[in-house]
């Protein structure tokens, strides 16, 4: 498959975002924040969040990573730098996106770099970031 | 003297949040159990990577974990208000080959800058960056994780 600048990588969904997930999550990381397993600590805030609580940076991070995968497959990813202008919440119904925005030079062949991102149809942009891949066999510059 | 915030709490003295620059983690070792790979990789949707392959978003905790300190003392190292008075400026992973299950990893990791800053409506807040480097049992650096949060103050 030919792909140029400006293409954009197959999306991948998740749907829901899940509060359990969230929990195991917290107990793998050792992450004491309450905001990813009490709801109640959410609603307290004056963020206007509700009881929904809030999904760990990784997690949402791990959308991307998935989506990566899925297009240039397990082990491809060089590098991802991500920023968090929005939290991601349980119930949300979050898509990964991106787009190549360039392909890199002889000192790293058969890689490119892509803009990616997590949204969400109501709040938009929720993650934003860049990414460094290497191109499977298959998938060409063209 | 400690600086007032909006509301008259103190935030912590600009000067000791600088002098965490640098301060370096005790260093260690940290395995990924395939439980733990199997339980990480079904928390992001997806299925288990195939030929022991971990999911990259080990590299947030493993890090952590393996240069002996936690997620709680990265709070209390910058002096949080609370656990929920962090908030993500960033993440860089850096995979110079990808994580595998039941591999033991030693990881080192440091304070890489530690500041005190104010937003555009001036509230302040501090500004801690964490690097961590991961070496395979053959030595090599395997990934290099640079984790960026805001230690805000009486924002919530």
């Amino acid at each position: 498959m030919n792909y140029t600048v400006g293409s954009e990588l197959p999306e991948w969904v998740m749907d829901p975002v899940s509060a359990e997930r969230m929990r195991t999550m917290a107990a793998i990381l050792r992450d004491p924040n309450p905001l990813h397993w009490d709801r109640d600590a959410v609603a307290a805030l004056p963020l206007g969040l509700g009881r929904r609580t809030i999904n760990q940076g990784p997690l949402g991070l791990g959308y991307i990573v998935n989506m990566l995968h899925a297009w240039a497959g397990a082990g491809c990813i060089r590098r991802i730098v991500m920023r968090f202008p929005q939290v991601v919440l349980d119930g949300d119904r979050v898509t990964a996106r991106g787009v190549i925005t360039r392909f890199c030079d002889e000192q790293c062949t058969g890689q490119a770099v892509c803009d990616v991102w997590l949204e969400n149809a109501e709040r938009g942009v929720l993650l934003e970031g860049t990414a460094r891949v290497v191109l499977p066999q298959g998938i060409h510059e063209s | 003297m400690n600086l007032e915030t909006k509301s008259g709490k103190l935030a912590p003295e600009k000067a000791d949040i600088e002098a965490i620059s640098g301060h370096q983690f005790p260093g260690g070792h940290y395995r990924i159990a395939h439980w733990e790979n199997t339980l990480l990789t079904a928390c992001t949707g997806a299925d288990l990577l195939s030929d022991g392959l971990a999911h990259p978003i080990a590299l947030f905790h493993l890090p952590i974990v393996g240069s002996g300190t936690s997620i709680a003392e990265l709070f209390a190292l910058g002096q949080a208000e609370s656990d929920l008075s962090i908030m993500i400026e960033s993440y860089d992973w850096e995979f110079f080959q990808s994580l595998r299950e039941e591999t033991d990893y030693k990881v080192a990791g440091q304070v890489a800058s530690a500041r005190r800053c104010q937003d555009a409506v001036g509230n302040i807040y501090d500004r801690i960056q964490f690097c961590f480097e991961v070496f395979d049992p053959g030595q090599e650096l395997a990934a290099r994780s640079t984790i960026t949060w805001h230690y805000t103050r009486d924002t919530l």
